[in-house]
């Protein structure tokens, strides 16, 4: 099929072709393996749930992804269109700053959140100085489950927009705000109808990744007691045994992720670049704000700071040091270990197989392996308890149909733990690559295969060197979700392993959320590094 | 590269000698000094894997014949039961563990190591100890607790629990009919863990809460600072059903996997678990009440435990028989 676009149809392209389609079909073999294998809703609990269940499970997930998705709209192409555009009193810092919420996971925010505001909690220790004690219970906030999960989720989310759209903003290649004026816009409409549609894809992008992690999230909404998807896969998995049910549930819950990357695909493919070269790029004059303005903007970015990064972080040490819990030195050493050699070989892994399948996708031109990986980026919105379990199911059946015994290699192991990373994490790499390959004008493979390049060459001299810094990027991303990551590494971690995440879950599940801040910081801390090297050699603007 | 890999993967999956392989959904950093302990007495290594009870399950027996585990440890008794059910204990031969653990706390293949209660909370300024002296896990359902009761969400397993052993009392028809008026009377949509409905009655939003015992002693004890124990010092316990039947009790227990290579080691642990030294340490350190007579147990003053009528009329068993038909009441109740 390929074959007819370009001459050159040979081993290596057959080859390409097949490790290509391999890696895609083995990262989504689990999970539909389970899932397809086990669809059926003739049952008993599956009458209950669709009877009074589903349609609350359904709203409910619904309302806190479009709540969501709009708040990190809101905040993340806001605030990257200021720290692009204008010039404001701190401005540089808070166009790094800002990313430092990547280093939170929602549901450590969410204990903050209810932690803080909780009846004798942190808020009622600092008001106790000022206030009567009937007088602070009555204006204590009662967050209820729905504002506690869209707040945690979008202020630890809104980051994936704002990074995606303030780089799209940076590669544009003329001052937007310039042209709008010439145009007679005013800077309402410049926004709406200039600088919006400019980063487009990058929105979407970045709207796709948050609306992934917030249907795969399963911490902060069991945390704050919200019935939705992933609660009700948890439900019938757990309690009732139904693996069925759970996955019809899971199938219903891809449903709605693929629907997002059917819009997403549809506007991209809607859309015109205008991309232009590094040589041509001009250096964006910033507006300097006056007055007011100024004001306002600095004050935007601060609170957003300060609540998504600041907040959290001060009341894990605010915890630490009234709860002076005897850390153990030697346990903190081997986490530290433990989740430097889990980061190594699973982003070794992801990244190389990410970019090879982007590889083949993008020189191939075949539809039918266009189709599988996209669908294989698909893991990044299933939650990690149902990945975890579709690996274990998995490689029982492999080894119950070939009469093998491979299981034990994979569960309890890193192999295992691995390969579950792969899985969720896939999409990450892969949409980091593909997004800067979308901007590698194709026309430069075509004059190189007219140079008479074979595609391993242009892999090797033309797309690796272009891509290199991305894998740096594509690595730290990587590196902050597998820091943060739990239920994958609580089911098929082996034995005394712990991570920084285990360990403050099970501390926090444990009713000890205080002695969950020692672990809760170092994962702060180690997420806080890799961004803050992220920004120092890779996104800082290049003058 | 591949060869460096899986030359790593199966180093890690090598196992030694002395020592054996303890699946626990309790968390609790004690557990593993107590662990320790064992250690240092005979030799034997426990590694551990913490995660739900769930979870843990499954994956044993996903595993199977290849799994690893020796010991399934579960906070309760209704996850043991749906483990047993699952057939994945052997049965527990100890002599000692039989005479140490009285019957309606163990069964065959597994057997009680903690026992806690699911009680109910006061605050004497807002509510006089007549009202609510006599009072029962059915009174909850009365019109006269409007807006008042505060309790965590119907997915918590001790609810469940709770309510499995109402209906192995009163039948589905009562249940369903207490359920609905309990529901009523809830003081806000459930949420938060057991600790913030005490705290709901500390600071008056509600007049009752229902929680399992050690989450007031865990207060009282200061471990969650100096507010949290101002509030629970506010707060009185009650133990509800005195007149009748007693208190709701509920266990942490542990059982012997079937494809166990170390069965004795296991069993030998077990034991360890039931010695007085082992159940003063779970008496102080996670303030359970102990499963054994409680004569030679230290414990602190605010662990309660053999204060009050416990209810021993129904094995713990039957919660994991009727889990799941209590969750599905509870959610047909409304209860979140």
């Amino acid at each position: 099929m390929f074959a007819k676009k370009h001459k050159s149809f040979n081993f290596i392209d057959r080859s390409v072709y097949v490790f290509s389609l391999i890696i895609s079909l083995l990262i989504i073999a689990p999970i539909f393996g389970v899932i397809l294998g086990n669809i059926s809703v003739d049952n008993e609990y599956f009458k209950f749930f669709s009877q009074t269940e589903l349609v609350r499970y359904t709203k409910n997930s619904l309302f806190i992804l479009i709540s969501v998705l709009f708040i990190t709209f809101f905040l993340g192409t806001f605030s990257a269109y200021l720290v692009s555009f204008y010039e404001f009193p701190f401005v540089n810092f808070f166009k790094y700053s800002l990313l430092l919420s990547f280093a939170i996971p929602p549901y450590i925010f969410g204990y903050t959140l209810s932690g803080f505001f909780e009846n004798y909690g942190t808020f009622y220790s600092i008001l106790n100085y000022f206030l009567d004690e009937k007088i602070i219970n009555s204006i204590l906030p009662n967050l209820g489950p729905f504002l506690g999960s869209i707040i945690s989720l979008s202020l630890t989310l809104f980051g994936y927009v704002f990074i995606l759209t303030r780089s799209s903003f940076l590669n544009q290649s003329k001052n937007l705000i310039e042209v709008g004026k010439n145009l007679g816009f005013t800077t309402f409409d410049i926004f709406f109808k200039i600088i919006l549609p400019s980063a487009r894809p990058a929105i979407f992008i970045g709207l796709s990744l948050v609306g992934m992690e917030t249907l795969a999230d399963f911490g902060t909404v069991s945390f704050f007691g919200l019935s939705t998807f992933t609660t009700g896969i948890y439900n019938s998995w757990f309690i009732f045994d139904d693996l069925k049910t759970a996955n019809v549930l899971s199938f219903l819950l891809l449903f709605f992720i693929l629907t997002l990357f059917v819009l997403e695909s549809f506007f991209r493919k809607n859309m015109k670049f205008h991309n232009s070269t590094s040589s041509l790029k001009r250096k964006n004059e910033k507006i300097n704000l006056k007055g007011t303005k100024r004001i306002l903007a600095f004050l935007f970015c601060f609170t957003i700071f300060f609540i998504s990064f600041l907040f959290p972080l001060f009341q894990m040490l605010f915890w630490s040091f009234t709860f002076p819990n005897s850390f153990d030195f030697l346990e903190i050493i081997s986490i530290n270990f433990n989740s430097m050699k889990l980061i190594f070989f699973a982003s070794t892994v992801i990244i190389f197989l990410s970019f090879f399948v982007n590889f083949g996708t993008r020189v191939l031109k075949s539809n039918v392996l266009s189709f599988f990986s996209n669908l294989s980026i698909a893991g990044y919105a299933i939650p990690g308890i149902v990945i975890s379990v579709a690996i274990i199911t998995f490689f029982s059946l492999i080894d119950n149909l070939l009469h093998l015994s491979i299981k034990s290699y994979f569960i309890g192991s890193l192999a295992g733990l691995i390969f579950g990373y792969v899985i969720r994490f896939y999409s990450i790499s892969f949409n980091t690559i593909k997004t800067v390959y979308l901007k590698i004008n194709k026309t430069i493979d075509d004059s190189a295969l007219l140079l008479g390049f074979d595609k391993l060459k242009i892999l090797k001299k033309i797309h690796f060197p272009l891509l290199k810094s991305h894998f740096v990027f594509a690595f730290i991303l990587i590196s902050i979700e597998i820091i943060k990551e739990l239920p994958i590494t609580l089911i098929l971690r082996p034995f005394n392993f712990e991570t920084f995440s285990t360990k403050a879950f099970n501390m926090a599940s444990n009713d000890l959320i205080e002695a969950a801040a020692v672990p809760s910081l170092f994962i702060i801390l180690w997420s806080s590094l890799l961004i803050i090297l992220s920004i120092k050699f890779f996104l800082i603007d290049k003058k | 590269m591949f060869k460096v890999f899986l030359f790593l993967f199966i180093f890690v999956n090598s196992a030694t000698a002395n020592e054996i392989n303890l699946f626990t959904s309790r968390h609790y950093e004690s557990d593993a000094r107590l662990f320790k302990k064992f250690t240092d007495q005979t030799g034997i290594k426990i590694n551990i894997i913490s995660g739900k009870s769930k979870i843990l399950e499954k994956r044993i027996f996903e595993e199977g014949n290849n799994s690893k585990a020796d010991i399934l440890f579960l906070a309760d008794a209704g996850a043991l039961y749906s483990a047993q059910n699952k057939n994945l204990f052997s049965k527990i031969k100890s002599e000692f563990i039989k005479k140490k653990v009285p019957i309606s706390l163990r069964n065959d293949f597994w057997v009680g190591i903690t026992k806690r209660s699911r009680i109910l909370y006061y605050n004497p300024n807002f509510l006089s100890k007549k009202e609510i002296e006599d009072i029962s896990y059915e009174d909850l359902s009365d019109k006269k607790w409007l807006n008042s009761i505060a309790v965590r969400q119907s997915n918590n397993i001790y609810n469940q629990s709770l309510v499995a052993s109402m209906l192995e009392h009163n039948g589905v028809n009562n249940t369903k009919k207490w359920l609905e008026g309990l529901v009523n009377n809830f003081a806000r949509s459930p949420q938060g863990n057991d600790r913030a409905q005490i705290l709901m009655v500390a600071s008056g939003e509600a007049k009752l809460a229902i929680a399992n015992s050690y989450y007031y002693a865990l207060m009282l004890s200061g471990k969650k600072g100096i507010e949290q124990k101002k509030a629970a010092e506010k707060v009185i316990p009650i133990f509800p059903n005195q007149l009748n039947r007693g208190a709701h009790i509920n266990i942490s227990g542990a059982g012997i996997i079937k494809f166990s290579k170390n069965k004795k080691k296991a069993e030998k642990f077990l034991e360890f678990l039931l010695t007085n030294d082992s159940q003063s340490e779970f008496c102080s350190n996670s303030f359970e009440y102990p499963v054994i007579d409680d004569k030679g147990v230290d414990k602190p003053e605010y662990n309660l435990s053999s204060n009050f009528k416990e209810d021993t009329s129904i094995d713990v068993s039957i919660y994991g028989k009727r889990q799941a038909e209590a969750f599905k009441l509870m959610k047909k109740a409304g209860w979140n």
